[in-house]
């Protein structure tokens, strides 16, 4: 018996707020053999099980490494119905951020988190991954002409290093233009500020609701 | 100048504006607990504002990790409080006596020390005999080859006749020289220390040379507690100081080691200038402050330090206060991750003469595995971060007096042992592992970290009266409500969970590479001042090691001291443990590609059936 598209939508979020990958390819594979929109079954189910995931991090029931399965599974369905979107439709215009891990460090899980759920929100981001050197982020930014740089380190060696981003910045007068967020467990509101960055957030969630703040989309 | 008026002691400095409180108090030699030396990040600089002539506002991150009832009785963070004008502060922490594991299995080796002494004979000279003093110092220590005879002691000799016993040290090649002379037969009086850095705790043995046996021991706090509770924090001070921040690391720790040293050798009533020669198990930052060498390297990738190779130095060099011309020997590291602490660990287990599967592990904010597979050594570390050491944890503390240290769930109610037999005011380690596994036993807390729902709880349940949800729908494990509250909170379970994943997820990477399984595996060797505290219930209870390795455990103590004992009483054993860390492999955990994936598996708590 045929489902419903808000069935198969129900079914995708669940699918990735239970991480199964195996159970998203099939319901996205069901979906779109039954003639539904890829557009819809990502932002009606994948991402919606995303965000279930995120206020369930929220409510301190999943953990980061629960996100990251989530995120497997999302990902997982992503490659399937993203190749199904009509390219009008994949051009709406998005917030952009460039991210990584500042030079000198190497621990990403955490990067990886604010990646996932800020392209969840929908932003397109420019991941740079791990010990990135500090003109990268700039170069980088440039380049595509984000709206964000969003770094993040673990280790207090290192978080020097956002510090010389944001003064690189200001000396090239891209400031105003373009925002800085920073984060990992050894940064503070307190050095943020310190440092002339526009943003400090806790988690990936907060990241979210930061850059959204940030660029002015919300 | 404003003034500032510290209590209890009622003491008044004055200081200059501008600062933050905890530096101005650290300024003074006044100790406050800064794990994170002044980030805002960790909490615990906590002072409490008696009176103040104008002060900042509280800040968000105070409200954030500091109680209401804390801040209602004018508790603050002192690194974030703007020193200016007079001040009255009451310091929240005591000094407290702090438990110190100093002893060790150390296996049977044969001794030849470096530190040789012989007595001699110098007659008068006469118009007949103008034997000059240096050569009948030669003449007499013929039978034993060839002896430098260094300038310094002839400047510090006198040509007169009678008994002289000649310090003698035979460095690595073989080459033999004079360290001293002595007068009188003092031939059987030889000393040495054998010394753990540690980057929480300093122990130092006072070795009688002769017969090998430790007579006593001195343990402190590692002095540079002040700038920063673990490495990453010390290496960050030496960024931030690039001028002297090396020099005052290097001080605070060398100073530690005078001052055990004099009170080892009050101890046992001898001089120290009966103390020839010191051996110092470390890990390679402690190593490279030690010496006075950049640490800045280890604290960034790629993790490529200054050094790791053995150094045989002149005590002096670096300021310690032995007899003269008295050694150093700093055992080998491995890598930046793989101090000489884990190296003696490994010589002292015999890890390289192995003829089977032993795994040896050091629990710590870093948490260092050696895996031997019949004598291959293979190792890595793993980042558990501070929470094992009660850090990072809301109720966190130290192991000291009024720490509580094991805690049993039942019915009945909550037990708590308490370190002292004082009232609970925080807890240690074993105790945060302790009541994380009794959350995880009893079915508080879930395999996946966290707490069951309340309304999931049976109705009547007893555990219910145990568990407190705040305004923000966080729920929590009220471990005591006397004299005051100490929570388990979410975020406590989540840090063990962190460490613990570290921790077991190196352990199946290092099992994994050498090929083989937890099944293969014969002993497994828990070292290390904090792996002695924790039983096999609480390793395996928390899932920091699997049930299978449960009757396999052994627990060796401090081996890193041990190892340093033992390389002090023998060239041999110096060798040997220079080519057992030469021969050492390493495995960066995070370069392996299906590391993140093999963690999020390690997280999960060992919840039965």
């Amino acid at each position: 018996m045929a489902k419903t598209k808000d069935e198969l939508l129900a079914k995708l979020a669940e699918a990735v707020l239970e991480m199964e990958e195996d159970d998203v390819v099939e319901v996205a594979n069901e979906y779109l053999e039954a003639g539904y929109e890829a557009y819809d079954g990502i932002m009606g189910g994948l991402v919606v099980g995303m965000n279930k995931a995120s206020d369930l991090y929220d409510e301190e029931e999943y953990f980061v490494t629960d996100l990251l399965l989530c995120s497997d599974a999302l990902y997982t369905g992503l490659d399937i119905l993203r190749p199904h979107i009509p390219e009008s439709e994949s051009q709406a215009e998005k917030k952009k951020a460039v991210i990584g891990v500042v030079e000198g460090d190497t621990h990403d899980i955490g990067k990886n988190l604010v990646r996932i759920m800020m392209e969840t929100a929908g932003f397109e981001m420019y991941d740079l991954g791990r010990d990135v050197p500090l003109n990268d982020f700039i170069d980088k930014a440039v380049e595509v002409d984000a709206d964000l740089i969003c770094m993040s380190t673990l280790m207090t060696t290192t978080m020097e290093g956002m510090r010389e981003v944001v003064k690189m910045l200001d000396e090239k007068g891209l400031h105003d233009r373009i925002k800085v967020m920073v984060g990992g467990s050894p940064i503070s509101p307190k050095f943020a500020k310190e440092i002339g960055a526009d943003g400090y957030s806790e988690n990936a969630s907060e990241a979210v609701k930061l850059a959204k703040t940030l660029t002015g989309i919300a | 100048m404003p003034s500032i008026k510290v209590m209890p002691s009622g003491k008044v400095y004055e200081y200059e504006a501008g600062d933050n409180l905890l530096n101005v108090l650290l300024a003074q030699g006044i100790f406050v607990d800064n794990p994170c030396n002044g980030k805002g990040v960790c909490g615990k600089c906590r002072v409490r504002i008696l009176d103040a002539e104008k002060i900042n506002d509280v800040t968000e991150t105070e409200l954030k990790l500091l109680k209401s009832e804390e801040l209602a009785s004018g508790v603050r963070l002192s690194c974030l409080v703007a020193a200016d004008g007079d001040l009255v502060v009451e310091l929240m922490q005591k000094e407290r006596k702090h438990k110190v594991l100093t002893s060790g299995y150390m296996p049977e080796f044969e001794f030849n020390p470096d530190i040789i002494k012989k007595a001699i004979t110098i007659h008068k000279p006469s118009l007949e005999d103008q034997t000059p003093m240096e050569d009948q110092i030669k003449e007499q220590l013929a039978d034993m080859g060839a002896v430098r005879i260094p300038l310094d002691v002839l400047t510090t000799a006198c040509f007169k006749e009678g008994t002289y016993t000649a310090v003698i040290y035979e460095d690595e090649a073989g080459i033999k020289s004079l360290m001293g002379l002595e007068h009188g037969d003092t031939s059987d009086i030889i000393y040495g220390c054998a010394i753990d850095i540690g980057t929480t705790t300093v122990v130092t043995s006072l070795v009688d040379m002769t017969t090998g046996e430790e007579l006593v021991h001195s343990s402190m706090i590692n002095a540079q507690k002040h700038f920063g509770l673990d490495v990453l924090t010390r290496i960050t001070y030496e960024l931030e100081n690039p001028e002297d921040g090396i020099a005052k690391l290097q001080t605070a720790i060398v100073d530690s080691i005078n001052d055990m040293l004099t009170d080892v050798c009050e101890q046992a009533e001898i001089s120290r200038d009966f103390v020839y020669q010191l051996s110092v198990g470390a890990n390679c930052t402690m190593m490279h402050m030690l010496l006075g060498v950049d640490a800045k390297a280890i604290g960034k990738s790629p993790y490529a330090p200054i050094f790791v190779r053995a150094r045989d130095i002149e005590a002096a060099e670096i300021g310690i206060k032995v007899a003269n011309g008295a050694r150093l020997y700093c055992l080998p590291s491995v890598s930046s991750y793989i101090g000489a602490d884990i190296v003696a660990g490994a010589y002292v287990c015999e890890l390289h003469k192995a003829d089977e599967n032993v795994l040896f592990i050091d629990i710590g904010t870093n948490g260092e595995i050696v895996f031997s597979d019949h004598g291959r050594l293979l190792s890595c570390s793993c980042a558990a971060g501070p929470a094992l050491e009660g850090m990072n944890i809301s109720s966190g503390m130290r192991a000291a007096e009024g720490a509580i240290e094991d805690v049993v769930i039942t019915e009945n109610g909550v037990e708590l042992k308490v370190i002292g037999d004082q009232e609970p005011i925080g807890v240690c380690g074993s105790g945060i592992l302790a009541v994380v596994k009794e959350l995880v036993k009893n079915g508080f807390v879930k395999a996946g970290g966290a707490f069951l729902k309340l309304d999931k709880f049976p109705e009547g349940d007893y555990r219910l009266g145990m568990m407190e949800v705040d305004e923000a729908g966080k729920r929590a494990f009220v471990m005591t409500e006397k004299p005051e509250k100490l929570l388990i909170t979410q975020g406590d379970v989540r840090q063990v969970q962190l460490a613990k994943g570290a921790i077991l997820s190196g352990f199946y990477a290092l099992i994994r590479k050498a090929g083989k399984t937890m099944e293969e595996l014969d002993k497994v060797m828990v070292a290390g001042q904090f792996g002695a505290h924790l039983p096999a219930d609480s390793l395996i209870g928390v899932g920091i090691l699997p049930e299978e390795v449960r009757d396999k455990l052994v627990y060796v103590g401090n081996s890193s001291k041990t190892g340093a004992h033992m390389a002090l009483m023998s060239k041999d054993v110096k060798r040997e443990i220079e080519e057992l860390a030469h021969h050492m492999d390493y495995m960066e955990l995070g370069a392996s590609p299906d590391y993140e994936r093999l963690f999020a598996e390690c997280l999960a708590f060992p919840v039965q059936k």
